[in-house]
């Protein structure tokens, strides 16, 4: 900001900008480890959208004499010990995934939000209690937190949503609350309550849209974490009630004690946690940077 | 601040009652460290169309005065705990939140230093515009977007209609100092607060913007507050002028009558510290020596006192109040006939005034009592005046007397052992 001013506008000139959001893409765009995430997502999302169409089996036919069978033509991904297509069931395994997960998260960013607008907007004793609240979950670790609930409610798709969402609301509560406290402080927020903005208007209008973009670059994060936690889960036994659901961490389960004789049953279904988690770890940390105007390259 | 000012200017009968008149402001910030005393009992009152500048170094309340008076300190730290703003008929301490907001934007409007971040950044400057313009005025958009292209074009920026659609970072410092320029005079207030609104601004650029607020402010009649450390700035631009130090108003004058005759030391001290480009033979600078005193602790006399050259005795302990330089005369507390007054205890004559430092035979400035030494104190002490032996003796005593207070008291070689009734030990 110390740079001379007057330089700047020649730039915006220059390159027409249509918008925030559009300058914001373009940014993202030129950013290639955020590329590649995009790419690995891209992978993720298709293999979950696409399975029914591209697998070439159903995720829950076998047959016991094909079982344990390495790579093949007919099975690129081998078969596991009831002789089912690995590769069919990575594909249904990302469905889990992606559905569990991204519900998950949206669950956490709302629960989260809520919260966290309440107590940053509200302040004064709402935020003391809110926040307290939230610091009791906070101090559980996520984990354990997650299984907890598990063990409450029961194993399940929906539970495991719930489990993963609590775990992760606080973090979204807090930091909500951190940029609204400091938002409220900030020159245009004051300068906007100097010409007569006030109350709803100034925190939906002002101090909201300000606060948004680190809460999607932390929903962004969040969904490469809650899908190792959900492989997590599933590996511990926690995962969906049907065991036979394609499920990755629950498929690392089944093929742990088959390492050394067949390897390729840990490998895919860990390297596909590894892609789909680095893929939202980093378009996360490019919209991180390409979401904040003050960087201009 | 003892100083009662008239309900109205008694000069002239039935006179219009000033835009602005506040009184006895006090302004405390409640903060982990302790209590900030900001704003001291600040009295001053402003004329429809008049141009005040409120001159002062960082921190000593200016920015908090204009803040507390459209009620934005920072909460919950910040107060009001005494005092009266009416503006316009109305007292702005007392007045609802609700109404606060009507008045603020459409009567009074501000600008702020950092035009960098002043403006939201997520949107653009139509939508910031036509905002500010329909939360006061009910009108279609349309007619909003067209007082927006009109108030650009007014400010001086070129190609209003495309520019609306800029986002803030796609101007320049300067352009979008014009553009709060032109938002805060959107819907015509009747008072305008400038807090050092060129400050972050280029050199070449300030002028133009001073010319702006200047020229706009003059056009539509609009009472104009402006903040600011650069004497130099409100040279110019304004009426009158108030200068603060330590939340308190040290010296009142018009414009004219602070330059041609600064009668409180700092004010003296302020003007010697700039460099002038009419300076006839290269006068050397003289720079205020020492630091402003700790607004958490502030001192029972005069908070100027550590760091004057002219203090006596009576300055450690007591601070003076805001009296008409010329004793006894009517208080006329604004307008171009306003009383030229200040607090202090021991003037400056004109020639001292002149030459920026006591030259009357065997003036020292007086050493703190005893008890109030502390280590600023004694640096300031030493700093300025010049060093004396004198001086030399008392301050290195200083740190063995923080610690024994009533054994020094007795010994205490001067007379005014009675007043050092406030401790050092809590501060530092």
């Amino acid at each position: 900001m110390t740079a001379p001013a007057a330089t700047v506008v020649p730039v915006a000139e220059r390159r027409a900008s249509r918008g925030l959001w559009s300058d914001a893409a373009s940014r993202l765009l030129r950013n290639k480890p955020a590329m590649l995430g995009v790419v690995f997502i891209a992978i993720f999302v298709g293999s979950a959208v696409l399975a029914p169409v591209i697998a070439p089996y159903g995720p829950l036919e076998g047959e016991l004499t094909n079982r344990l069978q390495p790579p093949s033509p007919a099975h690129v991904m081998g078969t596991d010990l009831q002789g089912r297509d690995q590769f069919t069931r990575i594909l249904y395994g990302a469905q889990i995934s992606l559905q569990v997960g991204v519900v998950a998260v949206l669950m956490a960013l709302v629960m989260g939000a809520l919260i966290g607008a309440l107590a940053g907007g509200l302040g004064g004793r709402v935020d003391a209690v809110l926040m307290r609240s939230t610091d009791v979950f906070l101090a559980i670790p996520g984990l354990l937190l997650a299984i907890g609930i598990i063990a409450w409610l029961d194993r399940g798709l929906w539970q495991l949503m719930l489990a993963i969402a609590v775990t992760y609301a606080p973090v979204f509560a807090r930091l909500l609350r951190g940029s609204l406290l400091a938002l409220r402080e900030s020159d245009y927020v004051i300068a906007a309550r100097s010409v007569g903005a006030g109350g709803g208007r100034l925190l939906t209008r002002h101090m909201l849209p300000n606060a948004l973009t680190p809460l999607i670059v932390q929903a962004t994060l969040v969904l490469a974490t809650a899908i190792i936690d959900i492989a997590g889960l599933g590996f511990l036994g926690l995962g969906p009630a049907d065991p036979r659901t394609p499920e990755w961490g629950t498929m690392l389960t089944d093929a742990r004690r088959f390492l050394q004789t067949a390897p390729w049953l840990v490998f895919f279904p860990a390297a596909a946690i590894v892609v789909s988690a680095i893929g939202f770890n980093l378009l996360g940390d490019g919209l991180r940077e390409s979401l904040d105007p003050r960087l201009k390259r | 601040m003892t100083t009662t000012l008239p309900a109205a200017p008694p000069d002239r009968a039935g006179a219009l009652e000033p835009l602005l008149d506040v009184r006895d402001l006090l302004v405390r910030f409640r903060t982990h460290d302790g209590t900030i005393h900001a704003v001291n009992g600040v009295s001053f009152q402003l004329q429809r169309g008049e141009r005040l500048g409120l001159v002062g170094e960082s921190g000593c309340g200016k920015s908090v005065t204009n803040l507390a008076i459209i009620r934005l300190l920072p909460k919950p730290a910040g107060r009001i705990e005494g005092g009266s703003v009416r503006f316009d008929g109305q007292d702005l301490v007392t007045l609802d939140e609700s109404d606060v907001r009507e008045i603020r934007g459409r009567d009074i409007a501000m600008i702020f230093q950092d035009p960098m971040t002043s403006l939201n950044p997520v949107l653009t400057v139509e939508e910031q515009m036509i905002e500010t313009i329909v939360a006061h005025r009910k009108m279609p958009k349309a007619d909003a977007r067209a007082r927006a292209v009109e108030l650009l074009g007014m400010v001086g920026i070129p190609q209003p209609e495309k520019r609306l659609k800029s986002f803030p970072h796609q101007f320049s410092g300067g352009m979008r100092q014009r553009v709060m320029i032109a938002m805060a005079l959107a819907l015509e207030p009747k008072l305008l607060i400038a807090d050092e609104p060129t400050t972050a601004l280029d050199v070449t650029i300030q002028a133009q913007v001073l010319e702006l607020i200047s020229r706009l402010t003059t056009e539509t009649g609009t009472s104009l507050v402006l903040i600011t450390h650069d004497l130099g700035v409100v040279a110019g631009m304004t009426d009158r002028i108030n200068v603060m130090y330590a939340g308190f108003i040290i010296e009142t004058a018009t414009t004219g009558e602070l330059f041609d005759r600064p009668s409180h030391p700092y004010t003296v001290g302020l003007l010697h510290s700039m460099p002038r480009v009419d300076d006839r033979e290269g006068d050397p600078l003289i720079p205020i020596e020492g630091r402003p005193p700790d607004m958490r602790n502030l001192p029972n006399g005069c908070p100027f006192a550590p760091r004057c050259a002219w203090r006596l005795p009576i300055c450690w302990s007591d601070n003076p109040p805001l009296e008409p330089v010329v004793p006894g005369s009517p208080v006329v507390a604004s307008g171009p006939a306003a009383t030229h007054r200040i607090a202090c205890h021991n003037p400056p004559t004109a020639e001292e005034a002149v030459h920026g430092h006591p030259s009357r035979p065997g003036h020292v400035p007086a050493p703190p009592p005893a008890g109030q030494l502390d280590e600023l104190t004694s640096y300031a002490a030493l700093a300025d005046g010049g060093v004396r032996p004198e001086h030399l003796q008392v301050a290195p005593a200083a740190h063995d007397i923080d610690h024994e207070v009533p054994a020094r008291h007795e010994n205490a070689h001067h007379h005014h052992d009675g007043d050092d009734h406030h401790g050092p030990e809590d501060s530092g």
